[in-house]
């Protein structure tokens, strides 16, 4: 039996009528069709699907659509603004930190939270921030890299 | 920048700003309209027979559309691996799409389509299947043995393919030796770990033809595996190439069994029908086979190899897919031809067990004989006191030398030596301690692997396909299009492509673009693999481009009323060879290609050119490269182990690779950075378990498949490129992908067993192997 339900993406509200089960991940790519978050594994372990709720970088995938009500989802659609790049995105493409670009949503909304809330990381922080965020491209070097960068910026 | 100097710049990727903001590409992101959506049920058991298949409860499910079991789907054994034509003589046909009989745990005997995946999986539980359990085997040298289960009636001891090479006097040449060396190098199953998973949606339109899209590393080899098994001609089958895929490292280099099966389904239903595999689906779908190795190696006192015989058992699981293809480059470039030695002697098995189906994986085949060969170089250099980078010298292949493989090719750019000298001074060689000599709790080492000869794709091997080919086109505003069936994997093909076609033409880097194909509308093209991209895909893509220049060169003589041979472009502007300031625009020249005939003007209708000089302007390829050049590659890694806890920490890695030229510095630097983290996974902490009893796979997510995050590599990795120019290469570029994944599980044996003194030769070299090793368990 589905439900509707409001959620509140990237500052809009969105009602939809979802199947209590569904995961946040489910109902932001099928239902809202925010593709940017992305589907690595099913069991919260790649990272792929990090998105903010409530300031807070978290797996969609094991978060239930109803359990995000009332909470400020921020996807990486709802990135920087104004027709701008938040200054990690820019940064992941300079550093030339993106290959298959899978992971790469995942990690900047990481990425995003250690930069709100450490001003000037060292790359330990950097990359026990990232450590929920697997990628296998990269060796993460040039990632590492990119939000130095941003965080430099 | 523009033209040639545009070589060797680190242009930024194309697709990297559609990627930060969320990436719209992948094949997982296809969407149709009245999309059904499937599952595939699969066997829980390991080997069995299914005696039926009762589904009438499944369709009665509100939203299932079509069920699917083997008698509803043809019986045509194929082989999926798509880089041979599928009826070539080295493939084995053995699989079928859905088949009565099960051979590993996993396999699917049915499938549903229905209006939403949570639908089809309620449906995959009402379907009743009854089987017969039948003996299992796990154990590849058991399935060899007389009397065992026997998986194939085709297959003699369950052997699906025995190849073996014998050059000079083996016999001879272990009694020209001081000193005999015989080791056994066991290396594991780990799965190439792509994050995109293997989706596809197949739509089967009124008049049968079938569209697919899939992320996949090969249109063209998905065309023909796809119609080969439904048994309809290539023609019915059309692949969209997707803008680029989330990595596929050679995992996705096959059919897998979602495409045929959405196709039967959208035929059956006449609506699209997509199939998502879970990370579980995904681990059991391919992975790099584990290989033994027995490797006996004969030297003399000085350090000459003077024979080397070896023997590899090859899990090739449930069917021989590309088991039949990896003991080949395993046999050759693993074990025989990496140094000089007359007398050699190499068999291998491939061998069917109740196990997973192996799959491709950068490397295929090479990073378990470099690893076996690499580890016992180590252990005669420390037997003998010789200095492991003067042994390798000794024996190795060098610069003008014929190539092994044909000795028609020469290694006319060969920068092994090269490679083992500036990595060997960048670390720090002649500072290295004798072996367990640090002191401390924490005690470090350094070692060093190597892999001479290797691939630039795969010109010149039997039944192996390489032709590829380039569309460029020449738009108004000065701007490229190419088409091209090489699909982005991750690696940067998108880039580097149109970086030589803008570096030949003669236009800035962001004036080609990588453009839409599917394979009714580019030339062939083989698959991204093999280390094949730059070279041969480069080589096509120049070849296009160089007609595009021809093209631009003749209008624009016409123009400027100067022979073509005295022109050239540069930024666009088609200019006298040496004054690029001058010159007329290139898209003026496009203009008279593209305008009228007869132009009106003031003076009245006349004609704008002569009319030969009238059609777009573009260039087109389709050709196979001429040779096959060798890279070489030497890594150096510094290692932490703490004897405590017998957990390995690699601090550094230097590593040196001739590729001929750098086409793109950064994206060079990132393959390099990739490799290293799936060769520290391959070499310290991946494994894909299965129970021994069940053949279940215990290691079916990432929570269980343990490999390096951000945390567990090194700080350092260090790129050193050795620039050796290949005379035949795209502006003298080779290859670079795969070597660098070959090479680090043997640098980091090596360097373990200079820090504590004792030497793992099974992969992965875990802190309970170490601390077992160094007598710290029982």
């Amino acid at each position: 039996m589905k439900q509707l339900i409001t959620l509140n993406i990237n500052g809009e509200e969105n009602e939809i009528s979802i199947s209590p089960d569904a995961t946040l991940l489910q109902v932001l790519r099928n239902e809202l069709e925010l593709q940017g978050t992305k589907r690595g594994c099913d069991t919260s372990a790649c990272g792929c699907c990090t998105v903010h709720m409530d300031g807070k970088a978290v797996y969609s995938c094991v978060i239930y659509a109803m359990a995000a009500q009332g909470k400020e989802i921020t996807t990486i659609e709802g990135l920087g603004g104004n027709g701008q790049l938040d200054p990690l995105q820019d940064a992941f493409i300079q550093a030339g930190a993106v290959q298959c670009g899978y992971c790469t949503c995942g990690m900047i909304m990481s990425a995003r939270q250690l930069l709100d809330d450490v001003k000037n990381p060292d790359e330990e922080q950097i990359r026990h921030a990232i450590a929920g965020n697997l990628c296998r491209c990269t060796g993460y070097t040039k990632i590492v890299d990119a939000i130095k960068m941003a965080a430099d910026s | 920048m523009a033209g040639a100097d545009l070589i060797g710049q680190s242009v930024i990727r194309p697709d990297a700003h559609d990627k930060v903001t969320g990436g719209r590409g992948y094949p997982v992101n296809v969407s149709m309209p009245r999309m059904l959506h499937a599952k595939l049920l699969r066997s829980p058991y390991a080997h069995a027979r299914v005696l039926s298949v009762d589904t009438s409860e499944a369709e009665k499910l509100p939203g299932v559309k079509a069920v699917l079991t083997a008698a509803d789907v043809p019986q045509i054994p194929f082989s999926p691996v798509f880089f041979c034509p599928v009826e070539s003589k080295s493939l084995v046909r053995d699989m079928l799409i859905l088949s009565d009989r099960v051979r590993f745990a996993g396999q699917p005997v049915a499938a549903v389509a229905a209006t939403s995946e949570v639908i089809a999986e309620k449906a995959l539980e009402l379907i009743d299947v009854e089987y017969e359990e039948l003996p299992v085997v796990f154990d590849p040298e058991e399935a060899m043995q007389e009397g065992a289960v026997q998986l194939h009636e085709t297959a003699a001891n369950n052997v699906a393919k025995n190849p073996a090479f014998e050059f000079g006097d083996v016999e001879a040449g272990f009694a020209e030796a001081d000193h005999i060396f015989e080791g056994v190098y066991q290396t594991q199953r780990v799965h190439t770990c792509y994050m995109e998973p293997r989706v596809c949606v197949v739509d089967c339109d009124r008049a049968g033809q079938f569209t697919v899209n899939s992320s996949m590393q090969h249109i063209f080899g998905l065309r023909e595996k796809l119609a080969y098994a439904l048994g309809i001609p290539q023609g019915r089958v059309t692949v969209i190439k997707p803008p680029y895929i989330g990595g596929g490292f050679g995992g996705k280099l096959d059919l897998g069994y979602i495409e045929p099966i959405a196709a039967l389904l959208s035929e059956r239903t006449g609506r699209p029908v997509r199939i998502e595999q879970t990370r579980y689906e995904d681990f059991i779908t391919t992975a790099r086979h584990a290989i033994k190795v027995y490797l006996k190696t004969g030297v003399k006192n000085d350090g000459t190899i003077t024979a080397r015989e070896a023997k590899s058992i090859l899990d090739t699981g449930a069917h021989a897919t590309h088991g039949a293809e990896v003991i080949m480059v395993h046999g050759l470039f693993g074990v025989v031809f990496p140094y000089r030695c007359a007398n050699k002697k190499w068999e291998g098995f491939t061998v069917y067990t109740n196990n997973m189906i192996g799959g491709g994986y950068r490397g295929y085949g090479c990073p378990q004989g470099c690893f076996a060969v690499e580890s016992q170089i180590d252990e005669i250099c420390e037997e003998l006191d010789l200095d492991p980078i003067e042994f390798r010298l000794k024996n190795a292949y060098q610069k003008g030398d014929p190539h092994p493989f044909n000795p028609n090719w020469s290694l006319n750019s060969y920068g092994y030596a090269e490679a083992l000298e500036q990595g060997a001074e960048r670390i720090g060689w002649n500072q290295r301690n004798p072996a367990g000599s640090s002191p401390g709790v924490k005690k470090r080492g350094i070692g060093v692997g190597t892999q001479g000869i290797w691939v630039s794709g795969c010109m010149g091997f039997p039944d192996i396909l390489e032709h590829t080919g380039a569309i460029i086109k020449l738009n108004p505003d000065g701007t490229a299009d190419l088409a091209s069936g090489s699909v982005d994997l991750g690696a940067g093909q998108n880039t580097v492509l149109c970086q030589i076609a803008a570096a030949e033409i003669g236009l800035e880097a962001g004036q080609v673009r990588m453009s839409y194909a599917d394979t009714n509308t580019v030339p062939f093209d083989a698959p991204i693999h093999a280390s094949r991209g730059t070279y041969s895909s480069g080589l096509a893509v120049q070849t296009a481009a160089a007609e595009v220049k021809k093209r631009v060169l003749e209008i624009a003589s016409f123009m400027m009323e100067t022979d073509p041979e005295e022109l050239d472009i540069s930024s666009g502007q088609v200019h006298a060879k040496g004054s690029p300031e001058t010159g007329i625009p290139i898209t003026a020249v496009i203009d008279i290609a593209e305008s009228p005939f007869i132009v009106d003007t003031e003076e009245g209708p006349g004609p704008s050119s002569p009319p030969d000089l009238k059609g777009t302007i573009m260039g087109t390829s389709s050709m196979a490269p001429p040779e096959n050049p060798s890279p070489a590659t030497a890594l150096f890694v510094e290692v932490e182990v703490d004897t405590d806890t017998g957990v390995v920490d690699v601090l550094r890695c230097v590593y040196a690779h001739d590729l001929g030229r750098v086409i793109n510095p950064n994206a060079a630097e990132g393959q390099v950075e990739g490799g290293m983290q799936q060769g520290i996974g391959y070499a310290l902490m991946e494994n894909l378990v299965f129970d021994q009893e069940t053949g279940a796979c215990l290691a079916g997510d990432f929570l269980d498949y343990k490999m390096p995050t951000a945390v567990e590599m090194p700080r350092s990795i260090e790129s050193i490129f050795i620039e050796t120019i290949e005379p035949t290469g795209p502006f003298g570029a080779k290859s670079l992908a795969e070597q660098c994944v070959t090479v680090p599980a043997a640098a980091i044996a090596a360097a373990v067993y200079n820090a504590v003194g004792v030497r793992i030769k099974d992969l992965p070299i875990t802190p309970e192997k170490v601390l077992r090793a160094l007598g710290k368990l029982d």
